[in-house]
């Protein structure tokens, strides 16, 4: 008498054109409202949308990456419907034939891997921005974003729990961001999902009555909103009620779904072919190029970064997964040769960073070339590996130039050996009790010698030469 | 094509009939329609629908920025706004 | 001199031979204008800025074709900076921030757009009197109607005021007035004339064209509005030839088709009359006729009356009183908002076509309506391509009797439909299309219709030229013949 959960998931993707899908309005996020809107954007009467080739070539990346069909030629059409941020009272999209077709895409669950399949791919215009909360009593209305070219991806519902849900969106953001044709800000609203959850019983044959939960964009949120979904309808079902078909919203402050739209008959979205957009072909030349162009994806960066730059198959895949952390580990190994110190950092300390301050790398202060210098700077011994990590705080912080915080602190190492004899010397004679200690046995106690060197030398002594002069003094 | 389908249809492009004209455009569609179903007797058996009389494909544009900014020229020509969005009665989601 | 009722070739001699200056032209033009003022055929009047230009012009002469002739231009093309209502209440406050691609390339040309003509509401109409501006006149009788959707730019070119005006045709609207008013008129190919800036009503259907007292002015502004424009995907990307060159070629041989289905008995007895008339003129110029079938054509009008309403229901959302246009007062939330604007900012005819968009769009409609239709059209464009394989061009009355009175067909919207019986297949299937007068009825004129083959406006103007240098029709005024 179990139950079972069925999840398909529809990912909006903003794809990285630098302008919208039918007009030449900028992409670019974070404009003053309004600013970034052409006359096609308005929907002003007599206008014409143009379709963006570039678009489509991102499109066509995300098929071949998921080994899909590609519909070398697919048509537009029009969704009708009124809201206050869709300028021109219907969206283009593509219903009955979309640039992408049946593809699938491996995700990993607690080590177990799954094929999950994708039914198809399509692009479609965004629509603006409704602010609610600004002004008393209105909404305002920001059309930058109307006309942003979507990539709206459409999975089977194969998905079996919150999890594979959230390991799905990721492996589709991991994609996405490797194909270079969405940056996967998740907090810009770069990708957004739509929830179709449904329950069945284990024996039934049919599937049970979906819900849709609408426009949640992080991987807390798909985890809950999926979870809190699944017991609402199990209750209902269980209390002998049927499960409205429904859109709902996530409310995740009170963690809950609750019901969207009151009239279903306003979901008549009267689809018809664009009669101002005719087909649109891509030879097979160009499909040729795009696929040879195809940037590398995780896998194939994994097994290189193995190959190439000799790290060991943990360190590559961690670096390999995020297309950001790829970036500044091959941009810091152009600028630097130690590339397993590179990795060893990028790995350890600043993952740490990273994950205190939930940030991606490249929201960091760090580059490739602050960060290679750092590198450099412990390569040639210019500061300690200790001394470093307060280095790489500093840059953290404030973005500063490597040498000008060594500087600007003394944080250079001190390697004059006669020098660090001299203050090794200094603590050997300070502390005879601990000498004889040592001497008769406790050999912990040479930690303790290291430490007052360093003391002394507030933490810049080459730690290695202090090992080797102390060993000397003591034995 | 009767009140309700009238009703329905009108709500969704938007449109209110008041009792006036609610009689004479339902029966105005009524006759419309029948007026239409003469395409039922076409056969139509495996043609291919014509959304436009232009047997070729579109041209495309090359992805780059063209539009400028024109905020001011497009706010001063809504019916309501303030200096930076387009204004309605607030939406309830 | 009067420049009343004279054509742009006649209008260009008067300027070259300084028999008028570019500002007496236009000052006279607005006297006209004035003076016909009864006919509403302007919604907006253009002249400071006409006179401007003139006086420019008288200063520093231009080379451009269409160098300072007054041009009336269709309420439907957005004029920079020049309000634009489209003949409806819903823009009767709108500015466009740009121009219409065929204006542009008109002004480009040196021609002075006067004002903006009176139209059916969204050009949804073929009378004139379904306009928020009232109805348009028609100069050949009181109470008559113009004939629409472009009766504005019709009335004024058969009242004499301009020699011409830009008009477009989605079933009929450029010929159809033509004929009621007894000028020429001419639908291009779809995609011969960039739509960029043209208030879409249905977008596989609407052409803009030319609207004058000659065939031969109709091709020198084609000359002109043609053009590829990036901005508009469904604009042809062919060759555009001299449509003025090869208008007085001989016609000895050209196959003229006759529709068996068209059924002309049907057709009152002086219709007929002045139809076989033509025909015989056309004999006698080396036509040869030949009887076709376009097996598929009784459908035409209930094909249109499925495509047209879907796609303007459609074309028409963006009218919401968000963005720009007219808003209903103090709307309480946004429901009304929508509602009342709409309601209030559409005419009756505008609804009812919305209304039938949306049911043939909608769930569990599609297929049997939208979808057949558009499958019937198609049987209509193979039926046009196998009869072009066996005749040049083909001809029909333009309309099935001459101008009617105003509020004569009553409350029957399938009447007025039936008005474009002749028109609609062109635009079903993309032809190019023209109607130039060819007879008087009761002391009012009627057109003759000419289909050509896909590209071949050429032909077509040929034809009605031959026909105009050999007969007077085009010559006759509502204060008599021309001199």
């Amino acid at each position: 008498m179990s139950w079972e959960t069925v999840i398909g998931l529809e990912i909006h993707v903003q794809l990285s054109t630098d302008s919208k899908l039918f007009s030449g309005g900028s992409t670019s996020f974070g404009a003053e409202p309004n600013t970034h809107v052409d006359l096609i954007d308005l929907g002003l009467p007599g206008v014409l949308p143009v379709a963006n080739r570039g678009a489509f070539h991102k499109a066509i990346r995300f098929g071949l990456a998921t080994n899909a069909e590609i519909n070398q030629t697919s048509t537009f059409d029009r969704k009708n419907y009124f809201y206050p941020d869709l300028p021109k009272g219907y969206q283009i999209t593509q219903m009955a034939l979309p640039i992408v077709g049946k593809g699938s895409i491996k995700i990993e669950v607690e080590g177990q891997e799954k094929i999950i399949n994708i039914t198809r791919a399509h692009l479609e215009e965004d629509a603006g921005k409704s602010i609610h909360d600004l002004f008393d009593g209105e909404t305002g209305v920001d059309l930058n974003r109307a006309g942003t070219p979507l990539l709206e991806i459409v999975s089977e519902p194969e998905i079996s729990n919150a999890k594979e849900a959230v390991a799905y969106f990721k492996a589709i953001r991991q994609i996405v961001t490797f194909l270079d044709i969405c940056d996967g800000n998740m907090a810009q609203g770069s990708m957004r999902c739509d929830v179709n959850v449904s329950v069945k019983k284990s024996d039934a044959g049919e599937l049970g009555t979906r819900a849709e939960i609408k426009n949640i964009n992080s991987f807390k949120f798909i985890e809950k909103a999926i979870n809190f979904e699944i017991d609402r309808q199990i209750r209902i079902l269980e209390a002998g009620d049927s499960v409205i078909q429904e859109t709902r919203l996530y409310d995740s402050v009170k963690n809950e779904t609750r019901s969207m739209r009151s009239k279903e008959e306003a979901n008549d979205y009267r689809y018809f072919p664009c009669p101002d957009l005719l087909p649109v072909v891509i030879s097979d030349e160009e499909l040729i190029e795009i696929k040879n162009n195809l940037p590398e994806l995780p896998d194939e960066k994994e097994k290189r970064y193995v190959k190439e730059f000799d790290l060991d198959s943990s360190e590559a895949k961690i670096i390999a997964s995020s297309k950001t952390m790829a970036n500044m580990f091959e941009g810091a190994c152009a600028k630097t040769d130690d590339s397993k110190l590179v990795a060893n950092w990028l790995v350890g300390d600043i993952s740490a960073l990273l994950n205190k301050e939930n940030i991606d790398i490249d929201e960091s202060n760090l580059t490739s070339e602050n960060f290679a210098a750092l590198i450099e700077r412990i390569s040639d011994k210019t500061i300690s590996g200790k001394i470093a990590k307060s280095v790489l705080e500093e840059i953290w912080e404030t973005g500063s130039d490597v040498d000008d915080i060594i500087e600007s602190k003394g944080l250079v190492q001190i390697q004059d050996e006669s020098l660090l004899e001299t203050i090794a010397q200094k603590v050997i004679d300070n502390n005879p009790s601990q000498v004889d200690a040592f001497k008769g046995g406790k050999d912990k106690l040479f930690g303790f010698f290291v430490g007052q060197v360093m003391k002394e030398t507030q933490g810049k002594a080459n730690p290695q030469s202090v090992n080797e002069i102390l060993k000397r003094l003591l034995s | 094509m009767d009140k309700k389908t009238v009703s329905t249809i009108a709500y969704l492009s938007r449109l209110s009939l008041n009792e006036e004209n609610e009689d004479k455009i339902t029966e105005d569609l009524k006759n419309i329609i029948k007026f239409v179903d003469q395409l039922d007797g076409a056969d139509t058996n495996n043609i291919e629908p014509l959304a436009n009389p232009l047997e070729k494909t579109a041209k495309t544009r090359t992805d780059n920025v063209t539009a400028k900014n024109r905020k001011e020229v497009f706010l001063e020509r809504s019916p309501k706004s303030n200096e930076d969005y387009f204004l309605v009665p607030r939406v309830v989601e | 001199m009067s420049i009343q009722y004279k054509s742009i070739k006649e209008l260009k001699n008067m300027l070259n031979d300084k028999d008028i200056s570019h500002t007496e032209l236009v000052q006279e033009t607005f006297l006209n204008i004035k003076n016909n003022s009864a006919l509403n055929a302007f919604i907006t009047l253009n002249e400071e800025e006409s006179l401007k230009k003139a006086v420019n012009l008288d200063n520093t002469p231009s080379s451009g074709s269409l160098a300072g002739i007054p041009i009336a231009q269709k309420d439907l093309f957005c004029t920079k900076d020049l309000k634009t209502t489209c003949g409806s209440n819903m823009l009767s406050n709108f500015i466009p921030p740009y121009s219409a691609t065929v204006i542009e390339n008109l002004e480009n040309a040196g021609c002075i757009s006067v004002g903006k003509t009176n139209m059916d509401e969204f050009a949804m109409g073929s009378s004139n009197e379904t306009s928020f501006y009232g109805n348009v006149g028609n100069p050949w009788g009181e109470n008559l109607v113009p004939g629409g959707s472009s009766g504005g730019s019709a009335a004024a070119v058969a009242a004499g005021i301009v020699p011409a005006a830009s008009g477009t045709d989605t079933g009929g609207s450029i010929r159809q007035p033509a004929s009621l008013c007894g000028i020429s008129g001419l639908k291009p190919t779809y995609g011969r004339i960039s739509r960029w800036g043209m208030i879409a009503f249905a977008s596989s259907l609407d052409q803009a064209g030319p609207m004058a007292r000659t065939a031969e002015d109709c091709a020198l502004l084609l000359n002109e509005m043609c053009s590829h424009d990036e901005k508009d995907t469904t604009s042809i990307d062919e060759v555009i030839p001299d449509f003025t060159e090869n208008l007085n070629s001989s016609i000895q041989g050209l196959k003229i088709g006759l529709v068996k289905e068209f059924d002309l008995s049907k057709l009152d007895n002086d219709v007929v009359q002045v139809f076989e008339e033509s025909k015989k003129h056309y004999e006698s110029l080396g036509a040869e006729f030949i009887e076709i079938s376009l097996p598929n054509i009784s459908l035409s009008v209930p094909t249109y009356y499925v495509v047209a309403p879907a796609e303007c229901s459609s074309n028409l959302s963006r009218f919401d009183g968000v963005k720009f246009g007219k808003r209903c007062d103090n709307p309480k939330d946004l429901e009304e908002l929508y509602i009342k604007t709409r309601s209030e900012g559409f005419g009756d005819e505008v609804k009812r076509r919305i209304l039938i968009g949306s049911y043939v769009l909608s769930a569990g409609f599609y297929d049997a309506y939208y979808k057949k239709a558009q499958q019937v059209r198609r049987l209509i464009k193979n039926d046009f391509d196998s009869a072009f394989k066996s005749v040049d061009i083909i001809m029909s009355p333009t309309t099935r009797g001459a101008a009617f009175d105003a509020g004569s067909k009553g409350d029957d919207p399938i009447q007025m439909y039936l008005e474009d019986l002749f028109t609609i297949p062109a635009n079903l299937a993309g032809l190019p299309a023209m109607s130039i007068p060819n007879g008087m009825i009761d002391n009012k004129p009627i057109g003759l219709q000419l289909i050509g083959n896909f590209l071949d406006e050429s032909r077509l103007l040929q034809a009605a030229h031959n026909f105009q240098i050999s007969t007077d029709w085009h010559l006759k005024t509502p204060s008599g013949n021309k001199s």
